[in-house]
């Protein structure tokens, strides 16, 4: 991989998740994986314990955006990556735990530009307290997010914007394969 | 026959709440409670752990506030110290604390209360939120992310680790700051006081609207609890005690913070996980006070930079004399607050001794108690540690903000259910402004659910129809 330019693109990578919470720091500590290695010029890597509203600003100012999160919805350790719409019903009661489909209605809604964003989450099997420990299960699942974000970052692979100029991006499931 | 009307879960507040408003007969409110239905218990999990871990432990209580428990936490292991701070350290601990202040106020005003001040307490519930803001003025909306954006910004330049940095120590701070920061930060002032003097001259031509909101929400004779400096100022890290009664006479002033418990006691009650604290010499309930920007600016001289002050001249315009008395006001205080927050943070950062590299003392613990008191964006924050030889902690109280205004909270409920709540003919316009005094006072519940000794509870059944079949209590 090209490490020294995105051909201009800007990505950003935000892992978030209570570092606490078992499972939950999963998102945080594959960011912080993604500092060690080094990313390319034009790509960010932020962590955050929850997602709040000031985010949008920084989503607006980049073409590409991965969300790295824990799951509960699918068997222990899976590992998927989705393409994520805008959708303001998304919305939470409170303010202090935004969903990202809120964040990317709030950047659609007062920006009118929503990156290309992507959600590569693994399900966990335990959110007991834990300080910045995985379960084993979580664990093994750190590399195949990994993965998923080498791909998402690879300047030959193309954004949705180039395929499509101006088309709004579309929610889906797994829209890149790791040979 | 009696019915009851339950508001929940209360939206736009940080945590989980009900509000339970009791009728009577002819449909009039007989009775109002503000119920916080969440139990967290920090203060039991932290004993037995050393000390010197209460920060990283504490600051965990909350995703919005954790700065203010570090540097309460930090004063708390201050104490224990017996040292006293580099001044530069001092200053540096102040920078991270408006910062704070900055970015949570930011949050209540424009992303939790905007959409009733804007739209209306009677618009749409279905475009009666952040959505319905952006669309009727989306700069209002850019401004209330860009301020919190600076405050975040701030946060991390300083405290380094994105999350729960732990930059702030016991003794000081752990880094000193460099030019280069420095400069950063200096760099976003003129744009954070741009937006704060702009939104707090647009919220001064929405005031008049409110009238009859302000008449009700809240507005009600209590004393005003806050710290201030020295000199009687605005005060929101360090300095002395003030309570001034509802005449605005002071009862109390200048108690070193270490006195809280000479001024505070506290209830509990078996309809809340969250305690009730009042004025000890008046007594439970009659000791009610309110605390945050409110009771802050009430209680303040002065607030010592330049546009607070003609600000603070202009809060005190509200009403004829005395402390501004309606809850409603919390919205006004709150921006005078973020504008005197940005001119502090600029001033010192422009301090030339800002840039010292002596920024900690250092020592073992010297004493086996220690309080910690500043001002979280809610309002005055009270740590209090007892540790054994080994520095293991043996006992932890934490009096929070939003429960030093727990009575006054419930207080506010039925004086706006008394005047909006027609229990014969129930509109949703009535019951969003029973949660719209709530939000007044910008409620953490994540911070205000602790243990208080046995937490008493009761956990009621009821069958179908809504009659009690069976009961189960404790304590």
């Amino acid at each position: 991989m090209d490490r020294t330019s995105m051909g201009g693109r800007k990505i950003l990578i935000i892992g978030y998740g209570s570092p606490i919470r078992g499972d939950d720091a999963i998102g945080p500590l594959v960011a912080d994986r993604l500092q060690a290695e080094g990313m390319p010029e034009g790509v960010e890597v932020i962590s955050r314990h929850i997602l709040t509203a000031e985010l949008v600003a920084d989503l607006v100012e980049h073409d590409r955006v991965v969300f790295l999160d824990a799951a509960v919805d699918g068997a222990p350790g899976e590992v998927r990556c989705r393409s994520l719409a805008p959708d303001a019903s998304a919305m939470s009661t409170m303010a202090h735990f935004l969903d990202p489909r809120e964040l990317l209605a709030w950047c659609e809604t007062l920006y009118d530009k929503v990156p290309e964003t992507f959600l590569v989450s693994a399900c966990g099997t335990s959110f007991d307290y834990s300080n910045y420990v995985l379960t084993p299960t979580a664990e093994a699942a750190i590399e195949p997010m990994l993965d998923w974000v080498r791909r998402l970052i690879d300047p030959s692979e193309p954004l949705a914007s180039d395929q499509l100029p101006g088309a709004s991006p579309r929610e889906t499931e797994t829209p890149l394969r790791i040979p | 026959m009696s019915r009851t009307v339950i508001i929940e879960p209360v939206t736009r507040i940080e945590g989980h709440a009900r509000i339970t408003l009791q009728l009577g007969d002819t449909g009039e409110v007989e009775d109002a409670k503000f119920h916080l239905t969440q139990f967290r218990g920090f203060e039991k999990f932290c004993e037995g752990r050393p000390y010197r871990e209460m920060p990283a432990l504490t600051a965990r209580t909350c995703g919005i506030c954790p700065v203010s428990h570090v540097l309460a936490s930090n004063k708390a292991c201050d104490h224990l110290l017996s040292v006293s701070i580099p001044p530069t350290g001092e200053k540096l601990r102040r920078i991270i604390n408006l910062a704070q202040i900055t970015q949570s106020h930011a949050l209540s005003f424009f992303h939790l209360s905007s959409p009733d001040l804007l739209l209306g307490w009677d618009s749409d519930p279905v475009s009666r939120n952040i959505f319905g803001v952006m669309r009727q003025d989306p700069a209002l909306a850019k401004d209330g992310i860009r301020l919190r954006q600076i405050g975040q910004t701030i946060i991390e330049t300083l405290g380094g680790k994105k999350i729960h940095p732990t930059w702030v120590v016991p003794g000081g701070v752990s880094e000193p700051l460099t030019q280069e920061k420095r400069d950063a930060m200096l760099k976003l002032m003129p744009e954070g006081l741009d937006i704060a003097k702009r939104t707090y001259a647009f919220f001064k031509t929405l005031v008049p609207k409110f009238k009859d909101e302000a008449s009700h929400f809240g507005n009600q004779p209590t004393m005003f609890l806050s710290l201030v400096s020295p000199k009687g100022h605005l005060e929101h890290y360090d300095g002395f005690l003030r309570l001034k009664d509802a005449q605005g006479r002071i009862l109390e002033d200048m108690v070193p913070p270490h006195e809280y418990e000479r001024l505070i006691g506290e209830a509990v009650e078996d309809f809340s996980y969250m305690k009730f604290p009042y004025y000890k010499p008046q007594g439970y309930p009659k000791g009610i006070y309110r605390v945050g920007p409110l009771a802050r600016l009430n209680n303040v001289d002065a607030c010592g930079t330049p546009y607070a002050d003609v600000a603070l001249a202009e809060f005190h315009m509200l009403q004829e004399s005395g402390p501004i008395a309606s809850s409603f006001h919390y919205h006004y205080a709150r921006l005078v607050e973020i504008i005197y927050a940005l001119e502090m943070m600029e001033r010192l950062l422009k301090d030339p001794t800002i840039l010292d590299a002596r920024v900690r003392a250092r020592a073992r613990s010297n004493r086996y108690e220690g309080i910690g008191v500043t001002e979280a964006p809610r309002g005055i924050l009270m740590h209090h540690y007892r540790i054994d030889d080994e520095g293991l902690i043996t006992w932890v109280n934490l009096i929070i903000a939003t429960g030093h205004n727990n009575l006054a909270m419930n207080q506010s409920i039925r004086q706006v259910a008394d005047a909006y709540v027609d229990g014969n003919n129930l509109q949703e316009g009535m019951l969003n402004r029973v949660e719209a005094v709530i939000r007044c006072f910008d409620p953490c519940l994540s911070c205000a659910s602790h243990a208080f000794g046995e937490m008493p509870l009761a956990i009621e059944l009821k069958d179908a129809t809504g009659r009690v079949v069976d009961t189960l209590r404790r304590g």
